[in-house]
């Protein structure tokens, strides 16, 4: 349709018309320089004329489509930026820092019988630490920008914090793991870092939570996630692990640990869809789309996993089938609230209604 | 004014914000709409009867600002007995010429004033010109009736001539409910009189119709009854187009004026200085003074070679064989009679009506120079257009050789911008223009330089003119930029003998001994400082500030302030005072420059034997007008009658209400096959009333927008607005595409459905209007089809410009079939239903016989 | 001391030149060439790349006190520089900061992109530009108030709809106009932001807003909340959560322990 125009125009007889560069910022770069706030910002690809070709408002402007007005339905808040990574990451998280704490308390109190599932749980916590580091550098882009993250310690700020306690964990983590390798006299330095580990595993496992609750988006905004997070996050380490040969004992433990972490799972995603459901546009998400699919599904797989457990009997069999569908259910669970929360983001009338109906709760909080 | 003035429009807001009620009236609720107190939306083309009605009111009602009027309007003066108004002849005034297709004969005039030269109405070219006509002795007590009571005076021919404009009859032709007539009424009326002025703001909404003049007129005769003229917040403000297009017509570019509202001497009529004085220099009034402007001009032009003995040069001065103006020369250019052609800051591609009729003008020259930033649709002619498109034409086939010149910007050059208010402003070169882009004065001057080579050693005495010219300007820099405060100088004016800056125009003489560039601009480098430089913040009373800029003539920021004093000189009121009489020092004083001589008396009288200045009496504030009195009744100077009347646009969907003549008997009609228009009334095939205008984000046909993506971002393409009732008869959504099409051609646009569209009701009957702006072309960083496709050539006989706010045409779902011709099968109306209903005009124009009364191609607004 | 921007809705014609003075003065590219249909907006909101945003909210009635049976709202909008701006508090880089005209600011040298500022503003300002990953919004002209000038967009505003200044006068001149519109009967007339008290949730506004219709109807939340607000509860309940995990582990472990091998 229209030509974007060549930086110079060549006219018979060697006139020559400087163009503005067509990046879109109208700065011709044989006068102006790129010198302003925005300069360092890299414009869109490229600046054809689109053909107007966006979705267009099909109703008059004046007739609101709906009671409640909006601007033309048009998002109120930024969907959150994050891509699935980060849902993986909040599985693999949690799975690193429940089987560590999983892991100590064993080491302390589950004896000599227990020995290889602790180291088992080492391994775990230190893939899950390093993968999660991976998938974390990714997002940003460039390595030197995880490092950015440990640039301040910032309280109010659950993603630095998150940075500090999953960088504190790896290394407490990978330490337990690989020092009994080691010289002997480091040997019994591996329990200690052990214990820490298990201890910065809850807060690993948490934070994920509070990240989320402390955002815009209308489902996000319950406080419970928190506790989804711990509680998903034991299922989860809890199903990994009776994926392992396990003698026993430590096959009851696992057992005892991931039913538990299941039920409480099940118990807190219900308590927060029955939160929403008091206004229907910010419990949407949990019913429609593919994020109510994967979280109505995940509940089902949920369900499932823990009769399996529950259902008499002994064999490892059954047991790694409770660990294969306790799996999926929390990875489906992660997904699910990861896409919850950009679907919310994007339903102007979610944050418009829920804030008309509950008047700042937290009003004056901190 | 908010959508195309938004710069000037802080002032409106400031007026609100003080009080001030803002009423828009208006097809389309606007951005001024959204901002205005009362919002009186009308039928496109009918402000005339609104404003006659408004007119009535104020004279039924006596409301009207009596002393004012008696004293400073031709209210009392007493016409001829043989004049015949509109309801006589049922919409055609007394002198009609029938085969000539115009008005002539003396009918129009007062009584018993003589008028010198041919008794015709031809239109004057200028303000002189018209004074000229005007002249002969003042106006005599006995032809005059201060009791406005006396049948034959201005005052109750005015009454008769409005009487059938009522509110009934607005509700009828403009749509406007009584209610809403009569709220406007008492707004306007309550403030006026004494204590209180009301101030008409307007552009091209009234300017763009084939009866255009005669609406300003319209709002003229209603200020002038209200006593709003001359006076602090009153008057009738004309809202300027380009940055400088006041300073365009000050120094014009306009085919029929000279520097300073002089005629262009006409084949003919002047054969000599002699002639061409004798026929343009009023008796009375202000324009006594004609030949001392005329003659510092030549010798400005054409320097020491312009001597007594030659006539200082008059003869090398063109003389106008007719009608020169806009679409007249497009259709010359047709038809083949053109060569070549400048456009200099133009894009009439895209910016005049009928682009298709444009186009083809320009397919038959020989070369075409575009002077621009960018090569906008004008330069592409040639490669990409409609015809391009249908393969009716190819670059191959088009022989017009194009010569495009880059241009720089207004911020890579020195130069001055006269605004709407007359204000000159200087701005300065910030920056070198890049490349070869070059600024107008650059071209101009050099372009004189390199003629003058060509024809130095030329005997030929055609080539003296050329020869002659006085061409020095310094120049300076690399480019040899000339200077354009030396030619600032030259506008000035100077005394020949020592070159020395005059003070004003009132140091002109007529010989020889002063040369001046145009004299309404005498003195803005007066002591050869440059005025319009100045950017003192400093304000005044009434914050004219006096220290920005300079405003021609004198500084004066108000003309005909000597109307804010009443016939003594005293303030009409303390609230409004502006000019008045200081008894102690014996002259005119106030808060702005008066537009009065100095130390002339309020109770001066000019005798019958006066001459000169001296023939305007102490309560004469209309100084340039030969009677010193505001025309409520104008006896020359409108080929289309001396009071407004309503006539509906060349294509209307409704017969004229008020008469039989239906649309403006002298209208400038380009009667051509490439020019097809619908049935004057009510063509079935085009049902709906079109109106075309600007949008904020873009400037006019988009050089300075569509080339810039934060304007295009803003408003990406084409769209037209239509009312949801409308939308819901086409099956229309919003955002759709639709083909809106005229017997001129077929666009097609999105359309945007809005409430801020409202049905017309006229009676019983409901008339729909399509708005639609017309910023778009095919070059561009955002390009659409262009809204003047559809338009006519078509104009107001006054001045020539066109018909762009009122016409009519269809609108239907879908895009355009890029392939398919322009409605071509669209005819001319056939024989038996004659263009115009019931008296036919026709003034075919075009090839050969260019016999329409010349007039002006003014700048829209 | 803090600077920040009174809008004055009420006044504002919808030319657009704050939108474009801002792009102009901080070099920003176009959005692209959308036609939306949405009266005369075609850029819709806010976002990396367009730090005013000027919308058109049509509707069926009149003004109170006008006579124009219609009215076309038209606001400016922008980054609010809230009193407890989520987006500052969420940054885990500290790459945003509060400077010394009390405007929340993004350092572009600092940001990492990790995006967490774009979920944690309540009302949808701040954005990631696609391309790098950084995070823009209104730098409220530093760059120009460190040189003594006003920010562009007000500078440009031909109508005073955006007022500078600081904050405090502001607020009284809006407290005034809000009084004068409501003597003129246009008693929908309301101050947005204007205090800690109207908008708990946010301490208030440096760039606060006349509106006279809801506030959802120019695209703002009615209730906007700081979402740190929540973390004290969130971090409380984790830990608990944290504390049953704990002692789940360790039950579990002696369960295990216990049981007959
Ligand atoms: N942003 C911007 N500003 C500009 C320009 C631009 O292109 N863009 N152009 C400049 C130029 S060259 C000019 S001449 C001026 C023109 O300035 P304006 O005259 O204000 O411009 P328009 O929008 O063409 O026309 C004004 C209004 O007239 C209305 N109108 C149409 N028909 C009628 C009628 O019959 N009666 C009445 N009462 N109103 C009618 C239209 O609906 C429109 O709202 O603007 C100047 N300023
Ligand atoms: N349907 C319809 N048609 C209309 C109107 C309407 O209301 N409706 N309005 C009419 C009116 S009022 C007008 S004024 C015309 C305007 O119509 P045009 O005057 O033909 O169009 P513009 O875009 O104003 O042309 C100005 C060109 O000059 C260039 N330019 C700017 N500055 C300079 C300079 O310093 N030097 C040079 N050499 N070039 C420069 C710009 O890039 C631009 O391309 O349109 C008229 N046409
Ligand atoms: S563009 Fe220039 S002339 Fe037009 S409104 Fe703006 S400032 Fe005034
Ligand atoms: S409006 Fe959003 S981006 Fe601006 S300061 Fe407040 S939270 Fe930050
Ligand atoms: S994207 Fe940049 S500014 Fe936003 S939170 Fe992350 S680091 Fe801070
Ligand atoms: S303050 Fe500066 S950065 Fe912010 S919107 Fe205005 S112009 Fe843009
Ligand atoms: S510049 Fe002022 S008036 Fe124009 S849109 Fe922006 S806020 Fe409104
Ligand atoms: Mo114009």
């Amino acid at each position: 349709m229209s030509e974007s125009l060549p930086g110079f125009l060549q006219i018979p007889g060697g006139a020559q018309i400087p163009a503005a560069n067509d990046d879109g910022r109208n700065v011709d770069l044989q006068t102006g320089a790129l010198s302003g706030e925005g300069a360092g910002q890299k414009p869109p690809g490229s600046r054809q004329d689109v053909g107007l070709q966006s979705q267009i408002f099909p109703h008059v402007p004046s007739h609101q489509p709906c009671e409640t007005p909006t601007y033309y339905g048009t998002p109120v808040l930024k969907q959150p930026v994050w891509h699935w990574p980060i849902a993986a990451y909040f599985y693999v998280g949690g799975v690193a820092g429940m089987s560590a704490t999983l892991g100590s308390a064993t080491q302390l109190f589950g004896g000599r019988e227990m020995r290889s599932v602790v180291i088992k749980t080492r391994w775990i916590a230190t893939t899950g630490a390093l993968v999660s580091t991976g998938i974390l550098v990714q997002d940003l882009g460039r390595p030197e920008r995880f490092l950015n993250m440990l640039r301040v310690f910032k309280l109010t700020s659950p993603m630095s914090m998150g940075s500090w306690i999953l960088s504190a964990f790896s290394s407490a983590a990978a330490a337990a793991t690989v020092l009994p390798y080691g010289p002997r006299v480091f040997r019994s330095l591996a329990g200690i870092f052990g214990a820490i580990a298990g201890l910065l595993g809850l807060p690993l496992a948490a934070y994920t939570g509070v990240l989320i609750v402390q955002t815009a988006v209308p489902v996000w905004k319950n406080p419970l996630w928190s506790v989804l997070a711990l509680c998903s996050s034991t299922a989860a380490a809890g199903s990994l692990l009776e994926l392992l040969p396990l003698n026993a004992k430590e096959s009851r433990t696992v057992e005892v640990f991931s039913l538990a972490g299941k039920i409480g799972e099940i118990v807190t995603a219900n308590a927060i869809e029955k939160d929403a459901a008091r206004i229907d546009r910010v419990a949407r998400p949990f019913h429609r789309g593919f994020s109510g699919l994967l979280w109505q599904s995940a509940k089902v797989l949920l369900v499932s996993s823990a009769v399996i457990a529950i259902a008499p009997g002994r064999s490892p069999k059954k047991r790694i089938a409770a660990g294969l569908v306790g799996t999926a259910a929390s990875v489906c669970m992660r997904f699910a609230y990861f896409l919850a929360g950009k679907r919310s983001a994007r339903d102007p009338r979610a944050t418009f209604e829920q804030q008309r109906q509950t008047p700042a709760i937290t009003a004056g909080q901190i | 004014m908010a959508e195309a003035h938004p710069v000037g429009f802080q002032w409106v807001m400031e007026a609100k914000r003080r009080g001030a009620t803002v009423i828009h009236v208006d097809p389309r609720f606007s951005r001024t709409s959204a901002m205005a107190d009362l919002f009186v939306p009308l039928r496109a083309g009918t402000d005339i009867v609104f404003l006659g009605a408004l007119i009535s009111y104020v004279i039924e009602n006596e409301r009207y600002f009596r002393d004012y009027v008696v004293s400073y309007t031709n209210a009392p003066v007493i016409l001829r007995d043989d004049y015949r108004d509109t309801e006589d002849l049922d919409g055609l005034f007394s002198g009609w010429q029938e085969e000539k297709g115009q008005y002539e004969g003396p009918t129009w005039r007062y009584e018993s004033t003589e008028h010198k030269g041919e008794d015709s109405q031809q239109t004057p070219e200028s303000h002189a010109e018209r004074s000229a006509q005007m002249a002969g002795p003042k106006v005599k007590a006995h032809d005059t009736d201060f009791t406005l009571q006396h049948p034959r005076c201005v005052f109750q021919v005015l009454k008769r001539h409005f009487a059938r404009y009522t509110p009934q009859m607005v509700e009828e032709a403009c749509g406007i409910s009584q209610e809403q007539f009569h709220k406007v009424a008492k707004h306007l009326c309550h403030n006026s009189g004494r204590e209180r002025t009301t101030a008409f703001c307007y552009a091209v909404g009234w300017t763009q119709h084939s009866a255009g003049a005669q609406f300003i007129r319209a709002a003229a005769i209603l200020q002038l009854l209200l006593g709003n003229i001359g006076r602090p917040g009153g008057g009738v403000m004309a809202l300027r187009g380009h940055a400088t297009i006041q300073g365009s017509t000050d120094i014009p570019t306009l085919f029929n004026l000279l520097p300073g509202y002089l005629p262009m001497p006409k084949a003919g009529t002047d054969k000599s200085l002699a002639e061409y004085l004798e026929n343009y220099t009023a008796r009375s009034g202000w324009w006594t003074e004609f030949p001392k402007y005329m003659i510092s001009l030549l010798k400005a032009w054409f320097g020491d070679a312009a001597t007594q003995n030659n006539d200082y040069c008059f003869d090398y001065l063109p003389k106008i064989t007719g009608d020169h103006s806009h679409m007249t020369t497009v259709v010359n250019m047709a038809d083949g009679d053109l060569d070549g052609y400048l456009v200099m800051g133009q894009n009439p591609v895209v910016g005049s009506p009928n682009a298709g009729l444009q186009r083809k003008g320009l397919r038959n020259l020989k070369w075409l120079v575009v002077r621009d930033f960018y090569l906008v649709e004008t330069a592409e002619f040639w490669k990409d257009s409609p015809e391009h498109e249908r393969g009716e034409v190819s670059a191959e086939t088009i022989g017009t050789e194009v010569f495009f010149f880059p241009a720089s910007t207004h911020v890579e050059k020195d130069g001055s911008f006269t605004q709407t208010q007359r204000v000159a402003q200087w701005h300065h070169e910030a920056i070198a223009p890049p490349a070869d882009c070059r600024s107008e004065l650059h071209f101009a001057y050099h372009l004189g330089k390199r003629l003058k080579e060509l024809y130095a050693n030329s005997s030929d005495p055609k080539d003296r003119p050329i020869q002659d010219l006085a061409w020095e300007y310094p120049v300076h820099d690399a480019r040899d930029e000339p200077s354009a405060e030396a030619v600032l100088a030259e506008v000035n004016g100077y005394t020949v003998a020592d070159r020395k800056p005059v003070d004003g125009y009132l140091k002109l003489k007529d010989d020889g001994s002063t040369a001046c560039g145009c004299w309404i601009y005498s003195g803005i480098y007066a002591g050869g400082v440059n005025h319009a430089a100045k950017k003192n913040r400093a304000t005044d009373h009434y914050g004219y500030g006096p220290e920005w800029g300079f405003a021609w003539p004198s500084n004066r920021h108000i003309l005909y302030n000597r109307a804010a004093a009443d016939p003594q000189g005293r303030p009409w009121s303390e609230r409004k005072a502006l000019v008045w009489w200081d008894e102690v020092k014996k002259e005119w004083t106030g808060y702005d420059t008066p537009d009065f001589m100095k130390t002339v008396p309020p109770d001066y009288r000019a005798a019958e034997d006066s001459q000169g200045t001296q023939t305007i009496s102490g309560d004469d504030p209309f100084i340039l007008h030969p009677d010193g009195k505001g025309w409520l009744f104008a006896p020359a100077g409108l080929q289309d009658g001396p009071m407004p009347t309503h006539y509906e646009p060349f294509e209307s969907p409704v017969h004229n209400p008020l008469y039989g003549q239906q649309c403006n008997p002298v209208r400038l009609e380009y009667d051509r096959s490439d020019n097809q228009m619908a049935k004057p009334i009510a063509d079935p095939r085009f049902p709906y009333v079109i109106t075309t205008y600007r949008l904020t984000e873009h400037h006019t046909t988009g050089g300075m927008s569509r080339w810039l993506s934060w304007l295009a971002e803003l408003q990406p393409g084409m769209f037209c607005e239509i009312s949801p009732e409308l939308a819901r008869e086409k099956q229309l959504r919003n955002g759709d595409w639709a083909v809106v099409s005229t017997p001129r051609a077929e666009i097609e646009t999105r359309v945007l459905v809005t409430e801020r569209m409202r049905p017309i009701k006229l009676g019983r009957r409901t008339v729909h209007q399509i708005g639609m702006p017309y910023h778009w072309g095919n070059r561009g960083l955002v390009t659409g089809d262009s809204t003047n496709e559809l338009l006519a050539f078509g104009a107001d006989p006054n001045s020539t410009i066109q018909e762009s706010k009122a016409l009519i045409g269809d609108i239907r779902p879908g895009r355009r079939d890029h392939s398919k011709a322009i409605t071509k099968e669209a005819t001319n109306a056939p024989e038996e239903e004659l263009r115009d209903l019931p008296i036919a005009r026709h003034r075919p124009i075009g090839k050969h016989h260019v016999h329409a009364p010349s007039s002006k191609q003014g700048d829209q607004t | 001391m803090a600077n920040g921007f009174f809008t004055d809705t009420t006044v504002c014609i919808g030319c657009k030149a704050c939108e474009v003075a801002c792009k102009q003065w901080n070099q920003l590219p176009d959005d692209g060439y959308h036609f939306t249909g949405m009266s005369f907006d075609n850029t819709m909101h806010l976002g990396a790349s367009t730090w005013r945003h000027v919308s058109f909210i049509e509707r069926p009635v009149a003004l109170n006190g006008s006579d124009t049976g219609f009215s076309w709202l038209m606001a400016s909008d922008v980054c609010k520089h809230c009193a407890r701006a989520g987006c500052l508090e969420n940054c885990p880089t500290g790459a945003i900061m509060r400077t010394e005209f009390g405007s929340v600011y993004v350092q572009q040298d600092v940001c990492n992109g990790c995006g967490y500022c774009v979920s944690g503003c309540p009302f949808g300002v701040i954005d990631r530009n696609h391309d790098d990953g950084r995070a823009w919004k209104c730098t409220l002209c530093y760059d120009r108030q460190k040189d003594g000038l006003e920010p562009a967009c007000a500078k440009a505003c031909p109508t005073d709809s955006i007022q500078f200044g600081d904050v405090e006068e502001l607020k009284e001149r809006a407290r005034k106009r809000v009084e004068t519109l409501h003597e003129k009967g246009v008693k929908e007339a309301y101050l947005y932001g204007g205090d800690a008290a109207s908008q708990p949730g946010t301490g208030g506004l440096n760039a606060f807003f006349l509106l006279v219709d809801k506030p959802e109807v120019y695209n703002l939340p009615p209730d906007p909340e700081v979402p740190t607000m929540r973390a004290n509860q969130s971090w409380k309940s984790a830990g608990l959560a944290a504390i049953g995990v704990a002692a789940l582990a360790l039950v579990s472990a002696l369960v295990g322990r216990t049981a007959r091998g």
